[in-house]
């Protein structure tokens, strides 16, 4: 009954180890929320209201996923007021995430302490900066959304309430004091010592309408395929150790989230620091993200402070398919929501991958390789590093338990 | 009575650890709070785990494996005083939406015919056990966690807020939802939120709980005359599911 699950990570699950076969199995404890069920049977606007709540650290991403599949179906075109605030959020969304992540999940394993705040001891500079992004990303989000965690601003079609020009300046003034933090969060993890590890996996990210794939040994060489084909393209099987579905995008063990998108979209600079093939390098790729989401936050505060604010709402269109899709980019890799409508903004069927579902079977995978790579070892020492391991990816269990 | 310096266990059923993240979003003032209490376990913050008697116990998620329930009996045994921290540990939340008896229709239909389930049913902390405070939220208010554990460590047992969120509503500035013909579950339900939903433009759905004399009937006749059924019984269903039944 008292399971040792692993700590540091969003859900339950441990790991059974065959020791003698190298295998890994990932254990997953959550109960079934049934989410697509409880879905069935509310209205279109419910749908980004209950579906945040499959994830606390990830709300808003789930929120956006699902307006973004509500107003496909309804067919609604937002206005770009409504568009750069969303953008604006999912920033703040990303900040939130990662620099949780690193400083209170993962990086103690790195820094030798335990629980996050006591940072503040070890190394007080860095400690002030996981609060300083800690802080402007709860406000982007609080500004914009309303609330830090569970926005209550958002609506179809656009916002109930937009931010004040006034709001928006003083986030700028915020941003623009905590660039540094960003910085200097790039500069810390990247002086850290990562594990050595070498595992051939397919990073996939979004692009547009379209998935995009690399080869984790090779990131030049590009697969592509439509997002409208996400539930063919990824496929779920069941596992009798887990309540979370186990995912494969095109029958191969995947990579998605902040490693996979700096080797898809990236500017590229940090790449003779990072080894895609590496996991463990899931971490500094997030602190290069928080440092770029920062600075895509300013540049959109910016530019809302020069036009005009838009705060109408989009109305549905008449002849609407009432079928839709959305997808974002979620902290921890793609996203998928989709929606079917009836004529009464019923919600008639839905369906949910998230991101951790498609990074389980990768964990095990590379989980595998570990054991297999690091022959010399001491079981403590391996348990050790496959904790750190589990930890790096970054899994979200409460989200692929949905 | 709590001392000085308390152990304290932080645990988490089945939920979306957002509360959790409240706590986080708290900075300067977790770590002014976490420097009274001795925290000796908590999964989601530290791998240091030491095992019971606790003096404090503090419990977000809802219970739905039987697994849960059992670490939640021995939890209540082994803690001098026990909360429950947000909307799915003192509701059930938003999984208690599901009706249990679907539960098993909706297993084949989402995991399949081979599927062994594990999960029971959404249900809030006290359909197991005696909690001794609900802080209630959907999130939780990372203030009034402050105001509780305060409470509690000044010798004191925290109370309830004693009106509706209407109130909060009214300090807000907020125009009436009701009174502009759209429905709201503020006036039955306990501030404390500072009415942050009504705020935003969303209604009020009740994530609080129910406030003391809560004039359920009142509300519905009202609620009645601005919509159907339909709509009255998702409102109700949306946090109130195992609080209200059959109104």
């Amino acid at each position: 009954m008292n399971k040792n699950f692993i700590a540091k990570i969003e859900g339950h699950g441990n790991l059974t180890v065959d020791w003698d076969k190298d295998k890994v199995k990932l254990n997953i404890f959550e109960g079934e929320r049934l989410f697509e069920g409880i879905l069935v049977g509310r209205t279109a606007e419910e749908m980004h209201w209950i579906t945040p709540r499959i994830c606390g650290v990830c709300p808003v991403a789930h929120g956006m996923a699902s307006l973004r599949a509500v107003e496909d179906a309804l067919d609604i075109k937002v206005n770009e007021t409504t568009r750069q605030l969303r953008d604006l959020m999912l920033c703040g969304q990303m900040i939130q995430s990662h620099a949780l992540h690193l400083f209170f999940l993962s990086l103690p394993d790195y820094l030798g302490i335990d629980r996050g705040t006591e940072l503040a001891q070890k190394n007080p500079a860095a400690f002030k900066q996981a609060l300083a992004l800690k802080e402007v990303s709860d406000e982007i989000v609080q500004v914009v959304g309303g609330r830090n965690v569970h926005p209550t601003t958002t609506a179809i079609g656009g916002f109930h309430k937009i931010p004040t020009k006034a709001q928006l300046k003083k986030l700028l003034k915020k941003l623009a004091e905590t660039a540094t933090a960003a910085q200097d969060t790039v500069k810390l993890c990247l002086s850290l010592d990562y594990p050595e590890l070498k595992v051939d996996l397919k990073l996939a990210a979004l692009v547009n309408d379209k998935i995009i794939a690399v080869s984790s040994n090779n990131i030049s060489g590009r697969m592509e395929s439509l997002v409208k084909n996400y539930k063919k393209d990824i496929e779920e099987d069941i596992r009798d150790y887990s309540t979370a579905k186990f995912g494969k995008y095109k029958g191969e063990e995947t990579l998605v989230g902040a490693l996979a998108r700096l080797a898809i979209y990236g500017d590229h600079s940090y790449d003779d620091k990072l080894d895609f093939a590496n996991p463990f390098y899931n971490n500094p790729a997030q602190a290069i993200e928080i440092k770029i989401y920062h600075h895509n936050a300013q540049a959109i505060v910016e530019k809302l402070l020069a036009g005009d604010l838009d705060s109408r709402i989009i109305p549905p269109s008449k002849d609407a398919s009432l079928i839709g899709i959305g997808a974002v980019e979620a902290p921890r890799g793609g996203l998928y929501h989709e929606v079917q409508l009836d004529k009464d903004n019923i919600i008639t069927e839905a369906n949910i991958i998230t991101p951790t579902v498609q990074n389980l079977t990768s964990i095990e995978t590379s989980a595998r390789a570990l054991l297999e790579q690091n022959k010399g070892r001491s079981r403590k020492e391996l348990e050790r590093l496959l904790n750190m391991l589990v930890r790096a990816y970054d899994p979200c269990i409460t989200c692929s338990v949905h | 009575m709590i001392k000085n310096r308390p152990k304290v266990a932080i645990y988490d059923f089945t939920d979306c650890e957002g509360c959790e993240v409240k706590l986080i979003s708290l900075r300067e003032k977790l770590l002014a709070l976490e420097k009274r209490l001795n925290i000796i376990d908590w999964r989601l913050g530290q791998e240091k785990k030491e095992s019971g008697p606790f003096d404090l116990t503090i419990i977000e998620g809802t219970p739905i494996t039987p697994d849960e329930v059992a670490s939640l009996k021995k939890l209540r045994q082994e803690s001098k005083i026990l909360i429950g921290l947000g909307a799915c540990a003192c509701l059930g939340g938003i999984p208690a939406i599901m009706p249990q008896p679907d539960r098993e229709k909706w297993y084949k239909r989402i995991y399949g015919e081979k599927y062994r389930p594990r999960g029971i049913d959404a249900l809030p902390l006290t359909a197991y056990a005696e909690i001794d405070f609900l802080i209630h939220g959907c999130p939780v208010d990372g203030d009034e966690v402050v105001r509780v554990v305060e409470e509690l460590l000044a010798g004191r047992k925290p109370q309830y807020r004693g009106y509706s969120v209407c109130f909060e509503c009214k300090q807000a500035n907020n125009p009436c939802r009701i009174i502009e013909g759209k429905p709201c579950l503020g006036p039955i339900t306990q501030g404390g939120c500072g009415a942050v939903c009504v705020s935003g433009g969303s209604p009020c759905y009740g994530c609080f709980g129910l406030r003391e004399e809560a004039n359920i009937k009142g509300l519905t006749d009202i609620l009645e005359n601005l919509t159907d059924k339909k709509e009255i019984e998702r409102y109700f269903s949306m946090f109130l599911s195992r609080t209200i039944k059959n109104e």
